[in-house]
């Protein structure tokens, strides 16, 4: 039997796959790490060691409390679903013997309230009423009495049935709310529901989504920075580091590759220096450059100029020689030499240089917003993660990522553009420079007619 | 049965010929080298590359230079375009002694160094641009030397666009188009296949019949030598010294059919065993231990 076609040839020992095979490979290396994070956040049998709680209740004599969005281990759940049935049984066999005491009115407020949470994720409850005792004691009458009933059964049997025991119980005192008319003796609790869920660390996709969407849009209260305004002032902070880097390194850097003089005189500092970790001037930087983006800028800028005057007086070190030597048999004085063939020679490499240096500066733009006032995107980060919020820290270090990985591959693409000399230029980009070259190419056309007009 | 014996000696010169050299030699002296000497200090020692090397190149001839691998033909080239510093020795073009790289000296490198920045015609201007000329007369006379070396439809191709043939031929028209005085060619060909070689050599004797150029002719192929040149400068090697000068007795013009012609076998049979002395090149292979016996394999 032989294979299908689309099966043969994909591991070929230093070989090239076909372009469109290897743009599905491109699409799946993203696929599969996001197929992983689905796979273990929503098929419930694979992972999933947390219990996210939905329903949560006070158990006597314990003075942890849990509250509906907290987590618990999967292990630890069952027991405290049962420490709960225990105090309702507890409750039930007081009411049996005739001695159920008085004074559990305020408890009792309280465990009405137990509902809400669970009220407002199923739609029941708009999220602003979920403290109003008067709406939440209709909504006990009305799931009691079954005209509330949702798609999905939000409460379990056991559950259903303590409301309808409770609302026996409310019912019988007072059909609205009023704390005065509340039971004295105590009603049975409802019973901990919840559902199996990733640890606090990973949240599931669709939570990152939802919160990323309403973190980015969300309008915050004056004085506070909206996420556009922290990405914008990141960005800012990267590129200027980044620009003062090139404005200082880029010469510099020329220099040493061309002359030994100053290759000696400087990189053995450099060399040195890019050491000594960046963040470790960031107290010396607030205290020099004050509060504010200067410090920032400045360590972007320590972080990335000595790797990139390393980095390009090596690229200038390697243009070929024979270039120069052709340079002065032709004539060209030194001075021109550095400006008409060297510059020239080592632009393409130069600006891979510095696309990869541009990399580098992202990952001191973490260290850089932390230092003096926190700012930026990783203040965000900062606090949520504190309070351990991992669903909205989640998009922003995405956003880091894609803006990163996106402003590679356009840069990479722009080679293409920039130096169609280089031979390695994609048939969209040639057909770009062609239109942008038309009206020279339009002119000279002209001329030369012109000039073979005219004997 | 022995070829050699039914060939002439290299020095029979027909009258043509003896009176072509009679009248080379009157035309003025282009480049004169004299006593050049080039030592490297290695680890190992100092070598000497070359040794009191001493010739001379009058205006208009084509000199090959030619030598056993290691008999320091590149160092020379370099020395002669200013590139690498002699020992001791001197070097004048039309009486004036020079040193170090000037656009008075052409060069032509077997890598044909051209800058893949600039388009054909960018490159061809690239000599006259730096010494001051405006881009609109550079540009002018760019497109003649590229007409020149027959590229016109080419001059606004990127080098990498060009096949090695075309790139060399590009390098001689940027060399050309500074108007040098003497054009020095570093083993020019030696990268291309034999074919391309064979008509790079042809556009050369037109080129150089067109325009007003001595050459130095740098190479290690007999016949491009002898198809080539009006002299021959044997070199030895170890250390590099002049060996012979050899005048090449076959008359110009040179085409192709020449290359069987009795004088070219009889002064490329000379040249040969003076690179190859006779009684070394046969050397026995040893006979391996797996080696078939074969009587139509011998």
């Amino acid at each position: 039997m032989t294979r299908p076609g689309i099966l043969k040839n994909w591991f070929v020992i230093r070989r090239d796959l076909p372009h469109a095979r290897r743009l599905a490979l491109t699409f799946v290396s993203f696929l599969l790490p996001l197929a992983v994070w689905c796979f273990v956040s929503y098929v419930p049998w694979i992972w999933h060691p947390d219990v996210k709680i939905e329903l949560s209740a006070e158990r006597e004599g314990v003075t942890t409390v849990f509250t509906a969005g907290d987590h618990v281990s999967r292990k630890f759940f069952p027991e405290f679903a049962d420490a709960v049935r225990n105090d309702n049984a507890v409750v039930l066999a007081a009411r049996s013997a005739g001695t159920a005491g008085p004074g559990a009115k305020r408890k009792n407020q309280k465990l009405l309230r137990q509902l809400a949470p669970l009220a407002v994720s199923h739609g029941w409850l708009p999220y602003t009423e979920a403290q109003n005792d008067a709406v939440l004691y209709t909504l006990w009458r009305d799931i009691a009495t079954g005209v509330k009933t949702t798609r999905k059964p939000a409460l379990t049997a056991e559950n259903l049935d303590i409301v309808r025991q409770n609302w026996t119980l409310l019912a019988a005192a007072a059909p609205e709310f009023s704390y005065k008319t509340l039971p004295d003796e105590s009603l049975l609790k409802l019973i901990p529901q919840g559902k199996p869920a990733n640890p606090i660390y990973l949240p599931a996709p669709d939570e990152v989504i939802k919160t990323g969407l309403r973190d980015f849009t969300a309008k915050v209260p004056a004085g506070e920075l909206t996420m556009g305004q922290r990405y914008k002032r990141s960005l800012g902070i990267i590129f200027m580091g980044f620009l003062w880097a090139c404005l200082v390194g880029i010469p510099i850097g020329i220099l040493c590759g061309v002359f030994d003089f100053f290759s000696k005189l400087f990189e053995p500092f450099v060399d040195f220096f890019r050491y000594m970790p960046a963040p470790t001037f960031s107290t010396l930087l607030v205290a020099v450059l004050l509060a504010g983006d200067a410090p920032k800028i400045a360590l972007v800028f320590i972080g990335t100029v000595f790797q990139l005057i390393l980095v390009v007086s090596k690229t200038t070190r390697l243009l070929d020689p024979s270039l120069l030597e052709a340079a002065q048999t032709l004539g060209a004085t030194p001075r021109q030499m550095v400006t008409h063939v060297v510059i020239p020679g080592i632009l393409p490499n130069l600006y891979n240089d510095l696309r990869i240096l541009l990399g580098w500066a992202w990952t001191w733009l973490v260290i850089a917003e932390l230092i003096g006032v926190k700012s930026g995107l990783t203040e965000f980060i900062e606090t949520q993660g504190r309070f351990r919020n991992f669903d909205r820290v989640f998009p922003v270090i995405i956003l880091i990522g894609v803006t990163g990985f996106a402003m590679d591959q356009i840069l990479s693409w722009l080679h293409g553009i920039f130096f169609p000399w280089t031979g390695k230029t994609d048939p969209l980009s040639r057909a770009i420079i062609r239109i942008m070259k038309w009206p020279v190419t339009a002119l000279a056309a002209i001329s030369t007619r012109k000039s073979e007009i005219q004997p | 049965m022995n070829a050699d014996l039914a060939l002439p000696d290299y020095r029979e010169q027909s009258p043509e010929v003896t009176a072509r050299f009679e009248r080379l030699r009157q035309r003025p002296v282009a480049l004169e080298v004299s006593g050049l000497t080039k030592k490297f200090e290695t680890p190992r020692g100092v070598i000497t590359a070359l040794d009191d090397v001493s010739f001379s190149v009058h205006k208009r001839e084509l000199l090959s230079v030619i030598g056993p691998s290691g008999c320091g033909k590149s160092t020379l080239v370099r020395i002669l375009a200013g590139l690498e510093t002699p020992t001791s020795g001197e070097l004048r073009v039309y009486g004036e002694s020079v040193s170090g790289p000037g656009s008075d000296r052409g060069m032509v490198f077997q890598g044909y160094t051209l800058f893949p920045w600039r388009t054909v015609k960018e490159n061809v201007m690239f000599g006259p641009r730096m010494a001051g000329t405006s881009a609109f007369t550079a540009d002018s006379e760019a497109r003649e030397w590229i007409e020149l070396v027959g590229l016109s439809k080419f001059e606004n191709a990127y080098p990498h666009q060009l096949s090695g043939g075309m790139k060399q031929r590009v390098a001689i028209a940027r060399a050309l188009a500074n108007q040098p005085r003497v054009l020095f060619m570093d083993e020019p060909f030696g990268a291309l296949d034999a074919q391309t070689r064979c008509q790079m050599q042809s556009y050369l004797l037109e080129i150089w019949k067109n325009v007003d150029i001595t050459i130095v002719f740098i190479t290690h192929d007999l016949d491009e030598a002898v198809f080539l040149s009006d002299r021959i400068l044997v070199l030895d090697a170890n250390p590099g010294r002049v060996r012979e000068m050899v005048e090449v007795p076959v008359p110009r013009p040179r085409t192709s059919d020449q290359l069987f012609a009795p004088s070219f076998l009889g002064v490329r049979k000379h040249i040969d065993n003076l690179i190859h002395p006779p009684g070394q090149e046969h050397k026995e292979a040893p006979v391996l231990r797996m080696a078939v016996a074969d009587p139509d394999v011998v």
